[in-house]
């Protein structure tokens, strides 16, 4: 291979990691800093990885798809919830502070227990369209008809990925742990804009009218700035808002 | 140790597990998912570009049907699929399809009237009819005849997997997550659960079921370059091979991917080339038409992975930082197609790439992507060997992608077995066979094993390193187990994976956190990953043809006289470092379409003397029958498969413009 | 049928941020007012005048600004009651509000908080303020109102009030907005950055305006320090001449 190799100042990071594993009843949270080379087109995935290689092995930390979707690895990075996997240390400062998402259960350093919050959220929201005698669809017969425009309208807010980031963004989550979250009401919008869920807005009211809803919602839109998937989460809210407020007032 | 009992274990939250679990929730079977991730993380969530299902609504798919997805699926598979089973899939993939429509999933709608469409890298305009507006529409996807591939924009598999998985929470379903099946339970004969690590607390527990069924996904993290999720090291298929009982099928058929963005390995969609894209070299040149002039870009994976490969080693690659790449190009699409259509990939660029499609090339090269291989099922989906156990989707060698798999069979393939397997498990907890009678001796001295097992890595000081072990694992299989294959590279990978077998035993923790500990995990899954590997690259080894994704260049043709058959591996005892490999024939004279060229590739191979017989055979068939005859009964004359399907699945399949 | 909710919720919500917009909308109208003494004492007399109904009634009845002052006094007490249930409401929120305070970087959340601490201003300077417009709405003129901020020394209670309120009153207004009808589409980002851009702008206009007519007011009651307490007599009789 004729290739001409590039004389490149590589940079020494410094990763901050906020360490703590409720496990081990010895452990004290704390920050532990690890020094590390960059390397080309790294990403916090490889970089953690690395230093769980070759540092510490009792490192923990989520990762699955390593590739933005499927939205295990959100972790505070310099104070802004984001997807790790898909950050690239060349775009942060040499002095990078990684903490676990507030706001939900600590597994371990890193790790946080997003599953199972939503887990709750859906059972509690019941995020599944709602149609009489589902399970008795009839399969063999050409299936209903969907304006075009409409199903990628749902699509839209079908794009969550669960990954917690507006939960740790949100002030009012961090105040009342009843609160559902920009992800739980954009969910009740995904179904409520699906012609297949019957639901009127009066069953929505029962499920998100009061203070653990939409109306808990004090519009800091942390949820809107820090969405991986660029959601329009406060347009939704907003109008989640107002057709709540017309249901229930 | 704590044991659960419940009716059903399902080892695997993907679709696959998930629909599984549905099914044999509504038999009204209790059930219990078991994921190391939360369900809704698994990677059917990363499927970008579609399922597919012979609907026949838009017009690129016009005409389509069973028939013609069962030949482009025999023909991608190069002979290798069991045609009773895809014939199976195929009558059932328009069903699931319909049931996940009304579940919820948004598939994107035909729109009425004209659009512009990109094909052989020009525009034209199609019209699509009023007819069809609003019914499901699909893409054009390699290998397939029609336009097949029905998607949600580019996020398939994250809109089908959140609807499963929400119906499963509606169906009061269990989903044990971050938890680990590490041993399968059985008496020799029947599979009664399994030993299962919690990978929060660590500590182990028992499940104890009437059925078990693995649909644990993909084992592609054997390789260096993949484009699976880190979780994909095939943990499912390992502890079917530990029993010593349950075989693995197919196990060297492994698939790579066109187009893996270069250095990350994330996969683009094949919906790029599928709606238009090219392959471009260091030149800028389009070399696909060269190589393939009937299907170009669109040939089936494995062929244009290696004639990407074979353009790379012919001198015409980019030379990149990371090594050699080829360019594919989608900027011809326009901006508006990709943002609508194409939205992930450009979010991968943005972020992995730091590039803009619409303006920018991409560079790509072939990584590992899919495991044809697994545990081997019958056509219910159960072990031939192990009775109680079962498996679906992509752990499972059901087997309708023989050695090479169809773009957009997979997803499908999951959602289909998902409700065919759920129903036989059900049926068989309701047969005298699902009766469990199991001692807890027998659950304890398996749970007493694994305990000796993770003790005996925790003491181990023979100063190997498990992280370095994997790496050097999948260095060679990606070195020497790849695209292309040679006898002396493939028995270099063996012994090397002896070797390394060897050296894991040997591995010594350097923590000992108390709760998962993340080293102790990748110790234990790198013992049962060598084992994978060595069933890959030894049955590689040994099958001295090329079939499909399998390319042996010291044996350039496919061999129907000696390899029309099926690799099985088991295991034969914990200590040793080599599988018992068995073979299972592909019976010609009971296949609908017999073998012949796929179309695309090599036209070159050799035929089974009994190719001929059955040819005759088919057609001494089809005479008396005239042209009269419609196409449900020359099918049937050849090869009657809907007394296999579960009763509530053999109806056909309205298409537009049937009557109802 | 999914258990019932109240109404109260959405009614709470609702009058909440009505409550606040009218506040806004008055706040705003009474700056245009007040600074009418930019334009000289004459036409400050004439719009307190106004506002006594003499235009109306052919005499000035004080009582109507007690009246006036009543009702937004009223309206005040609703809106705070309703904002403060959006306060930590234990020392446990409030540490967890503080945390994440601390560890989030977010420009929108701060201006919240700003809201927060300026509410909390308000609950005291509005009432003082609106105390000496209900107990003596007949000292609201071009002196009266001069010698209470220079020499009664109110100027230290408006120029806080005047601080707190506008800065309240802006970013309160941007989040009805975003609360209610946040942009949506491809735009959504540049709209809500033009939103915000003209949120500073209205902040800066009124913090300018009303500081120059504070001024002004310190100045003409710094120069009718000697004889505080004389009322205005408008150079020409009849009301609104100039
Ligand atoms: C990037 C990418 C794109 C793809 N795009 C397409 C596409 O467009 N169309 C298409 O048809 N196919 C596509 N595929 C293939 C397809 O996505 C997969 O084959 C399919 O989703 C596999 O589904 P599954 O249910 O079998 O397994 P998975 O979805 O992989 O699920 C496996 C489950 O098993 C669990 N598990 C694993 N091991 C254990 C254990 N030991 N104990 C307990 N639980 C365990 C995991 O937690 C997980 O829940 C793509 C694949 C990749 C990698
Ligand atoms: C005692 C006086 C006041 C207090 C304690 C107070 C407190 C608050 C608080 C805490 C909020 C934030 C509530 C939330 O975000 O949900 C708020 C919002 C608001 N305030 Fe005030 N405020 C006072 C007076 C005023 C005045 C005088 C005005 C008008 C100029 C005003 C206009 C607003 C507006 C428009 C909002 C936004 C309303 C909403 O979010 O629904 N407030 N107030
Ligand atoms: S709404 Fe956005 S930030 Fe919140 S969970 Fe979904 S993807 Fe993550
Ligand atoms: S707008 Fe603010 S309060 Fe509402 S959900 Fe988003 S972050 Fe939370
Ligand atoms: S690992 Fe899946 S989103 Fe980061």
């Amino acid at each position: 291979m004729n290739r001409i190799p590039v004389q490149e100042v590589r940079r020494s990071l410094q990763i901050r990691i906020l360490r703590h594993n409720p496990h081990d009843p010895a452990s004290k949270p704390c920050l532990q800093t690890f020094e590390l080379e960059e390397a080309e087109s790294m990403t916090l995935f490889i970089a953690l990885n690395e230093i769980r290689q070759t540092m510490d092995p009792s490192l923990q930390f989520d990762f699955v798809c390593r590739a933005g979707i499927c939205g295990s690895c959100g972790m505070i990075i310099n104070g802004r919830p984001g997807l790790a996997c898909r950050t690239l240390t060349r775009n942060l400062p040499e002095c990078i502070t990684l903490a676990p998402l507030p706001g939900f259960e600590l597994i371990g350093d890193l790790s946080v227990n997003t599953g199972k919050w939503m887990r709750g959220m859906s059972e509690r929201l019941e995020t599944w369209v709602h149609q009489r005698d589902l399970d008795r669809a009839d399969i063999d017969q050409l299936e209903e008809r969907m304006e075009p425009d409409l199903a990628e309208r749902i699509y839209e807010l079908e794009r969550c990925i669960e990954c917690g980031c507006c939960i740790a963004a949100c002030g009012t989550a961090r105040m009342r742990e009843d609160f559902v979250g920009a992800v739980g009401l954009n969910q009740i919008m995904r179904f409520r804009l699906d012609p297949r869920d019957e639901r009127s807005d009066a069953d929505f009211y029962a499920l998100v009218g009061d203070e653990s809803g939409v109306f808990g919602c004090m519009t800091l839109l942390g949820c809107e700035d820090y969405c991986p998937k660029d959601l329009p989460l406060a347009a939704q809210i907003a109008f989640l808002r107002r057709r709540m407020v017309a249901t229930g007032a | 140790m704590e044991i659960i009992y419940t009716d059903v274990l399902v080892i695997g939250g993907g679709l696959a597990g998930q629909r599984a679990a549905i099914g044999a929730k509504r038999r009204g079977h209790e059930t219990i998912v078991l994921s190391l991730v939360p369900a809704k993380r698994s990677h059917s969530a990363a499927a970008q570009g579609g399922m597919q299902a012979s609907l026949g609504n838009c017009l690129g798919a016009s005409g389509d049907n069973e028939d013609i997805h069962f030949a482009d699926t025999v023909r991608g598979s190069d002979w290798g699929a069991d045609q009773h089973v895809v014939r199976m899939f195929t009558h059932t993939a328009p069903k699931a399809i319909r049931e996940l429509a009304a579940w919820g999933v948004p598939w994107n709608r035909v729109q009425r009237g004209e659009h512009e469409i990109t094909v052989d890298g020009q525009k034209r305009t199609i019209a699509e009819s009023d007819a069809a507006h609003g019914l499901i529409t699909s893409r054009n996807f390699g290998g397939t005849g029609k336009w097949r591939a029905c998607y949600v924009s580019d996020g398939t598999g994250h809109a089908m997997l959140y609807t499963m998985s929400n119906q499963a929470i509606a169906a009061g379903i269990p989903v044990h997550e971050r938890m680990e099946a590490l041993a399968l339970i059985h008496d020799g004969g029947r599979c009664c659960g399994a030993i299962v690590r919690n990978l929060q607390s660590g500590k182990l527990l028992a499940y104890v079921a009437r059925a078990t069924c693995i649909a644990t996904g993909g084992y592609g993290r054997i390789y260096r370059v993949s484009t699976n999720a880190v979780i994909n090291e095939g943990m499912g298929a390992a502890i079917a091979l530990e029993t010593g009982i349950a075989s693995l099928g197919n196990m060297e058929a492994i698939q790579f991917h066109p187009t893996a963005i270069v250095p990350a390995g994330i996969l683009v969609t094949e919906g790029c080339r599928g709606d238009g894209g090219l392959l471009l070299d260091a030149a800028g040149h389009r070399f696909m038409p060269d190589y393939e002039p009937q299907k170009m870009e669109l040939a089936s994976r494995d062929v244009v992975s290696r004639r990407m490969e074979e353009h790379i080693a012919a001198g015409h690659g980019v030379q990149g930082r990371f090594g050699e790449h080829l360019w594919l190009d989608i900027r011809l699409l326009g901006k508006a197609h990709i943002e609508r259509n194409l939205r992930e990939v450009k979010e991968i660029c943005h972020y992995f790439l730091g590039i803009d499609p619409v303006r920018d090339l991409i560079p790509v090269r072939p990584a590992q992507h899919y495991s044809m291989g697994g545990i081997r099922t019958d056509h219910r989906g159960q072990s031939p060997q192990l009775r109680g156990l079962f498996a679906a989707g992509e752990s499972a060698c059901w087997d309708i992608h023989g050695f090479n798999r169809l773009g957009g069979n997979s997803v499908a393939e999951t959602v289909v077995a998902g409700m065919i397997v759920g129903d036989s498990i059900a049926d068989f907890c309701d047969s005298p066979e699902g009766e469990l009678q199991v001692s807890t001796a027998l659950v304890e001295e398996f749970g007493q094993r694994e305990r000796q097992r993770l003790a005996g890595i925790g003491s181990g000081n023979g100063g190997e390193s498990a992280f370095e072990l994997t790496r050097l694992m999948q260095d060679t299989m990606t070195g020497n187990v790849g695209i292309f294959r040679h006898g002396d590279r493939l028995r270099e990978a063996v012994d090397t994976l002896q070797e390394l077998q060897c050296r894991a035993a040997n591995i010594t923790l350097r923590s000992s956190a108390p709760g998962a500990n993340p080293e102790l995990v990748a110790a234990y899954r790198l013992q049962r990953m060598l084992k994978l590997a060595q069933c890959t690259a030894y049955g590689a080894l040994q099958r001295t043809e090329s079939r499909g994704a399998h390319y042996r260049a010291d044996y350039p043709r496919r061999n129907d006289g000696e390899w029309l058959r099926r690799t099985l591996a088991t295991w034969p005892a914990p200590e040793a470092t080599l599988p018992s490999l068995d073979y299972e024939a592909l019976d010609i004279m009971t296949m609908e379409l017999p073998p012949g060229w796929r179309g695309y590739g090599d036209k070159d191979h050799i035929a089974h003397p009994d190719t001929e017989r059955r040819k005759h055979q088919i057609s001494a068939a089809l005479a008396p029958l005239g042209d009269s005859a419609d196409r449900y009964t020359r099918q049937q004359a050849l090869m009657p498969f809907e007394h296999l399907l579960p009763p509530h699945l053999r109806r056909r399949n309205q298409r537009l413009g049937d009557e109802s | 049928m999914p258990k019932t909710l109240s109404a109260l919720s959405a009614r709470m919500d609702l009058l909440q941020s009505l409550s606040g917009l009218l506040l806004v909308l008055f706040i705003w109208a009474h700056m245009f007012f007040e600074s009418s003494i930019l334009l000289g004492e004459d036409a400050m007399y004439a719009v307190s005048r106004m506002f006594e109904g003499e235009p109306l009634f052919g005499k000035p009845y004080p009582l109507l600004v007690s009246a006036a002052g009543i009702a937004v006094f009223l309206l005040v007490a609703v809106h705070a009651v309703l904002a403060l249930r959006k306060f930590p409401g234990s020392s446990r929120q409030y540490q967890l509000l503080n945390r994440h305070l601390g560890v989030i970087r977010h420009e929108d959340t701060t201006l919240w908080y700003v809201q927060v601490i300026t509410g909390f201003c308000l609950f005291f300077l509005i009432p003082a303020h609106l105390y000496t417009v209900i107990t003596q709405p007949e000292n609201i003129g071009p002196y009266a109102s001069a010698d209470r901020v220079w020499s009664e020394r109110f100027w230290i209670v408006y120029a806080l009030l005047l601080l707190t309120v506008h800065v309240h009153a802006a970013i309160g207004v941007y989040r009805l907005v975003m609360k209610w009808y946040a942009p949506t589409g491809v735009q959504a980002g540049r709209t809500r950055a033009r939103l915000k851009r003209g949120m500073w702008c209205i902040l800066a206009f009124f913090i300018l305006l009303g500081t120059a007519s504070l001024l002004t007011y310190m100045r003409i009651g710094y120069q009718h320090a000697d004889s505080a307490g004389e009322r205005y007599r408008p150079a020409s009789a009849p009301v609104g001449a100039r």
